[in-house]
């Protein structure tokens, strides 16, 4: 499993295309809630982890069965919890959820890659 | 030669960018892209200027329109900000236009006649809030700035409290 991680904007689809060339791809802001199976690559993980919480789904565990059943995914989810946690409180919750399920993935990943300004720092594996 | 710096806000980009400046002999040509408005920006810029001062920068504000800046040839240039100069082309009318290309020409522009050129950035989009549509415009549109530099980018670099974290290139001090 690969885990590609940034802020918005910073070029994390367009470097897996290159890269990864998935040849599916499912989008984490309009799939289905069911977790799929040996999917290749799933993009804005972190906007499925708000539509599960919408549905008041336990978001960790629906991450860890994800991994588990999607061993080859590449996941691509954005960074949002750099700035000041908000006071809404559904808001902290989905920097919450998204931080806890950003640990489980990059635990259970090979290869974790931040992209910053379209270019990738592998911060854990081996170089890609 | 480009250098982009970039980093999140107070990172300690502008001290870093004229740290590599240090060992530049003049002519160094500093572009100032904060328009003066209010007192937060009065105080910035007072504290940018004090910590150029006595290092030889010739400084020139210039808010839109880089392209139009006459740099001596072999000069160096730092611009700071690329935040700022995106925001200021971006909103300076009634309509919201996309100034990428128009900033990127700008860029190519001052890199052909400067020896050395280094860019100060910002990095803005990681903090997760979904802003109205000018604001979340502004984010893309700086976003694919930053990766359009950083492709063309000599060197490439992270600030994080001063620390500079190589992401392309090689550090230049």
């Amino acid at each position: 499993m690969v885990f590609v991680i940034g802020g918005a904007a910073q070029g994390k689809i367009k470097f897996v295309m290159e890269h990864f060339k998935p040849i599916a791809i499912v989008d984490g802001s309009d799939c289905f809630l069911s977790i799929p199976q040996n999917s290749a690559c799933i993009i804005h993980y972190h906007l499925l982890i708000k539509r599960l919480m919408l549905e008041k789904m336990d978001t960790a565990e629906f991450t860890r069965k994800f991994c588990s059943e999607n061993p080859n995914a590449v996941i691509v989810m954005n960074e949002i919890g750099c700035g000041i946690i908000p006071l809404e409180k559904n808001e902290r919750e989905w920097r919450e959820n998204v931080g806890r399920c950003g640990c489980i993935i990059a635990e259970k990943a090979s290869i974790v890659i931040r992209m910053t300004c379209g270019i990738p720092t592998v911060i854990k594996g081996q170089s890609i | 030669m480009i250098t982009l710096i970039t980093g999140g806000s107070k990172c300690g980009k502008s001290r870093y960018a004229e740290r590599i400046f240090s060992n530049i002999q003049p002519e160094k040509l500093y572009i100032a892209t904060m328009i003066p408005y209010g007192e937060e920006a009065h105080t910035a810029i007072e504290r940018h200027r004090k910590m150029r001062e006595g290092k030889g920068f010739k400084t020139i504000e210039k808010y839109t329109d880089i392209h139009e800046i006459l740099p001596i040839e072999s000069s160096s240039v730092l611009l700071e900000c690329m935040g700022n100069l995106c925001a200021n082309e971006m909103f300076c009318g009634n309509k919201i236009i996309d100034p990428t290309d128009k900033i990127l020409m700008g860029v190519q522009h001052l890199n052909r006649m400067a020896k050395e050129m280094v860019i100060v950035t910002n990095q803005v989009g990681d903090d997760g809030i979904e802003y109205a549509e000018e604001t979340a415009a502004y984010i893309r549109v700086l976003g694919e700035i930053n990766r359009r530099i950083a492709e063309f980018s000599d060197n490439v670099i992270e600030c994080v409290y001063g620390l500079p974290i190589l992401l392309k290139g090689v550090l230049p001090c």
